[in-house]
C-alpha cells in the first residue's frame, strides 16, 4: 500500500505541475457546456422558443383577419401580408416571413359546398422557407387544417339552421389537454443534454495526461528503472488510477456547477439536480474508471507522444460523435442510434440521463455502469497483456 | 554476497534473427569494479537489462554467490541497484521529491527514508539542489541525482550503465571518485563506459564484448600486459569500422 501511495503522490505532483493539461481537463468541458447549451437551446425546445413569422393572403380581408387570429400563437407570429403572390414567394425565399398561406378567391364558397363527391375540397397553398425545421412546418400545417375544419363545420351547421361561430370549433377549444411527462422532464433540455455530455467528453480526455506522462516515463528510462526495482507493472498502472479518479470527480462537481451557475448567467436554462446523489456518484465513478482504463491502454500501446495524441484524441472524438455527445441521439436516424450503442460515451450518457433527467433508481443505471466497468477491466487487462508481450519482444524500454 | 557468475547467457529478441548475447560467461567478483566494454550495439545494455530484470527469456544461468540471482532478488528485492544511462527520474519533480519517491517504492518509510534520502544526497553532493526541479538541473547534477537514486537502498550489486555520459571533466572526476569509494564493503559493481581512461582509472577487472560475445575478460593488468593500453586493445579486438 505504501508503494501505491507513493505512486499516487508522484502522479499527483506531476499532474499538478502540468498547468496546460489541467486547463484542458477543466476549462475545455466547461466552455463546451456553456457554448453548446446556449447554441442548441432552440433545438431542444423543438423550435418553440423562436417565433416563426407567417402571413395570410386572402382576397376577403375579414377572412384573412380571422385566419390570422386563429393561426397566431404557440410559436407563430403574424406578419404583414405581401402585396402579391410574387412578392410573397420572394419574401419566403429570403425567410421573411417563413410561411405564407395563399387563400384562393372561391375558398369560402368551396367550404360551403357539401362534401358529396361532386365537389372537391377547397385548395390552399402554403409557401414555406426551406430552412424552417420540419416539425415547425408540420405544426403550422396542422393548425391550418384545424382552422379550415372549424370553418367547414360552422358552415355545415349554418346550412342546418344552427347558428354557430367558427371560433367555437377551434381545436384549442375542443378540450383542455395537460401533458404530463413521467420521470423528470422527459426529453432533455439543452443544458441537461450538454452538461453531462461534455462532462463525459472531458472525463475521457484524461487519456492525454495519462499517456503523455507514461510515454515520458518509458522514454526517459524511469519505467525500466521502476521495473528493475521490482515494482509490478500492474501496480504502476494502478498508481495512475487514484489521482485521475479524483480529477474526474472534481470535473463532475465543477461541470454541475457550470450547469447551475454559468449557463443561466449567460441566459440559458439552469441544470436540474438529481434526486439521488449516490447514483450520480456511482455513474461518475464508473465513467471515470472506463476513461482511465482507456487512457492506460492508449499509453501502453503508443510508442510516441504523437501516436498517443492521435489515437487518444481521434478515438475520443469518434466516440463522442457516435455516442450522442456532439449530436443528441434522438435526432439521429434509427441506424445511427443503434450504432451509437457501441460507444462507451453513449453508455455513460445513458447513466447520467437516467439519474439527472429521468430521476431513475439503481436498476436504471445498472446496465450502463456494468458496461463501463467491464470495459475498464478489459482495457486494463489489455494494457497488461500488451506490456507483457513488449517486455519480451522489445529492447529495454 | 560473493561473485556474480554468468554462465553461457544467451539472448535473442523473439522474431529477430540475430543473437544479441551468445553464451556470455563472466565472473564479477565482489569488492571491486568490473568494467564492461564494447562498441555500440555490442550487447552491453541488453546484458544489464537482463541482470536488472527488465528483459526475460535469456538462457544460461546467473547466480550471486551460491544462489540464482532471481532467487536472491525474490528474497531480498532491493539487493540490486541500477543506474541507467538515461536520466531515469521525473523532471517535473524536485530532487527531494524524486529521492523520496524512489525510496518509498523500495519500501523505505518514515525516519529511515529521511535518513537514506539525506545520505544519498550527501554522497552525490546534491544537498543544495534538493528543492530544485530535476528537469532544470545541469547535466552533471542530473547524473549525480541519477546515481543518488541508485544508492538509496544501499544495494549489494550495482549496475552502472555509462554513468558519466555527457558531463564536464569536474563532474566526471567527482563521479569516478564516488564510484571508486562504493567498491568497498563487498559490493559488486558492473560498470559500462565508452571512455577507456575511465575504465583504466577505476576498474580492476574488465571484459570486452562485441556482437554478443566475450572477446576478452580478466584482470586489467593481465589483459593489457603486452604494454598496449586498453584503447589499443579495444580497437584491435573490435576493429576500427564505424558501428552506427
Amino acid at each position: 500500500m505504501r508503494r501505491l501511495l507513493a505512486l499516487w503522490e508522484k502522479e499527483w505532483l506531476a499532474l499538478s505541475r502540468d498547468v496546460l493539461g489541467l486547463a484542458v481537463l477543466f476549462l475545455m468541458p466547461a466552455a463546451f457546456i456553456v457554448v453548446m447549451s446556449l447554441a442548441l437551446s432552440d433545438v431542444f425546445k423543438g423550435g418553440a422558443a423562436r417565433l416563426t413569422g407567417f402571413a395570410v393572403m386572402a382576397a376577403d380581408p375579414k377572412l384573412a383577419e380571422r385566419l390570422v387570429r386563429s393561426l397566431s400563437g404557440e410559436g407563430f407570429r403574424a406578419a404583414p401580408a405581401p402585396a402579391d403572390e410574387a412578392a410573397a414567394r420572394d419574401g419566403v425565399r429570403r425567410g421573411t416571413p417563413s410561411l405564407v398561406l395563399l387563400v384562393p378567391r372561391d375558398f369560402e364558397r368551396a367550404l360551403n359546398a357539401p362534401l358529396d363527391g361532386k365537389n372537391t375540397p377547397p385548395k390552399l397553398t402554403l409557401l414555406a422557407d426551406p430552412a424552417l425545421p420540419p416539425t415547425q412546418l408540420l405544426a403550422f400545417r396542422q393548425r391550418v387544417l384545424g382552422v379550415a375544419l372549424a370553418l367547414r363545420v360552422s358552415a355545415m351547421m349554418r346550412r342546418a339552421g344552427i347558428a354557430a361561430d367558427a371560433d367555437a370549433f377551434d381545436l384549442k377549444h375542443a378540450a383542455t389537454l395537460n401533458v404530463e411527462t413521467i420521470g423528470g422532464t422527459g426529453r432533455p433540455s439543452s443544458v441537461q443534454q450538454n452538461a453531462p455530455a461534455w462532462l463525459i467528453f472531458g472525463m475521457f480526455f484524461v487519456v492525454m495526461p495519462i499517456s503523455s506522462l507514461f510515454i515520458v516515463e518509458r522514454r526517459e528510462g524511469t519505467l525500466a528503472r521502476l521495473v528493475s526495482l521490482r515494482v509490478p507493472f500492474s501496480m504502476l498502472l494502478l498508481g495512475k488510477v487514484g489521482p485521475y479518479f479524483v480529477v474526474n470527480l472534481a470535473q463532475g462537481a465543477l461541470m454541475l456547477l457550470a450547469g447551475r451557475t454559468l449557463v443561466p448567467w449567460f441566459g440559458g436554462e439552469t441544470l436540474a439536480l438529481p434526486a439521488r446523489w449516490d447514483l450520480l456518484a456511482a455513474v461518475t465513478a464508473c465513467t471515470s474508471v472506463a476513461a482511465i482504463g482507456w487512457g492506460l491502454f492508449v499509453a501502453v500501446c503508443s510508442r510516441t507522444l504523437e501516436q498517443a495524441t492521435v489515437i487518444g484524441g481521434v478515438g475520443n472524438i469518434l466516440a463522442a460523435a457516435l455516442g450522442g455527445i456532439m449530436v443528441p441521439r434522438f435526432v439521429m436516424p434509427e441506424t445511427m442510434q443503434k450504432l451509437s450503442e457501441v460507444s462507451p460515451m453513449a453508455w455513460a450518457l445513458d447513466g447520467f440521463h437516467a439519474v439527472i433527467l429521468r430521476q431513475g433508481g439503481a436498476a436504471d443505471i445498472a446496465a450502463p455502469c456494468v458496461k463501463l466497468l467491464a470495459l475498464a477491466l478489459a482495457l486494463f487487462a489489455a494494457a497488461l497483456w500488451v506490456h507483457h508481450r513488449r517486455r519480451v519482444l522489445a529492447p529495454a524500454q | 554476497m560473493g561473485t556474480l557468475n554468468l554462465e553461457s547467457v544467451s539472448f535473442r529478441y523473439p522474431g529477430r534473427g540475430e543473437t544479441v548475447l551468445d553464451k556470455v560467461s563472466l565472473a564479477i567478483p565482489a569488492g571491486g569494479i568490473f568494467g564492461l566494454l564494447g562498441p555500440n550495439g555490442a550487447g552491453k545494455t541488453t546484458l544489464i537489462s537482463i541482470l536488472a530484470g527488465q528483459l526475460r527469456g535469456a538462457t544460461g544461468s546467473i547466480s550471486a554467490g551460491d544462489e540464482p540471482l532471481e532467487g536472491l532478488r525474490r528474497r531480498r528485492p532491493h539487493s540490486l541497484g541500477l543506474v541507467p544511462q538515461e536520466y531515469a527520474f521525473y523532471p517535473m519533480l524536485t530532487c527531494a521529491e524524486n529521492l523520496r519517491f524512489f525510496g518509498a517504492v523500495q519500501d523505505l518509510a518514515g525516519a529511515r527514508l529521511r535518513e537514506r534520502v539525506a545520505a544519498a544526497a550527501r554522497f552525490a553532493r546534491i544537498e543544495s539542489a534538493l528543492s530544485r526541479r530535476a528537469g532544470r538541473l545541469s547535466g552533471g547534477l542530473k547524473r549525480r541525482l541519477n546515481l543518488a537514486i541508485g544508492l538509496l537502498v544501499e544495494p549489494e550489486i550495482l549496475l552502472l550503465d555509462e554513468p558519466t555520459a555527457g558531463v564536464d571533466p569536474q563532474a566526471r572526476a567527482f563521479l569516478l571518485e564516488s564510484i571508486r569509494s562504493l567498491a568497498g564493503a563487498g559490493r559488486t559493481i558492473l560498470y559500462t563506459s565508452h571512455y577507456m581512461e575511465e575504465v583504466e582509472a577505476i576498474c580492476d577487472r574488465v571484459a570486452i564484448i562485441d556482437h554478443g560475445r566475450v572477446l576478452v575478460s580478466g584482470a586489467l593488468s593481465e589483459v593489457t600486459r603486452d604494454g598496449s593500453g586498453l584503447q589499443e586493445l579495444f580497437m584491435q579486438l573490435t576493429h576500427r569500422s564505424l558501428r552506427d
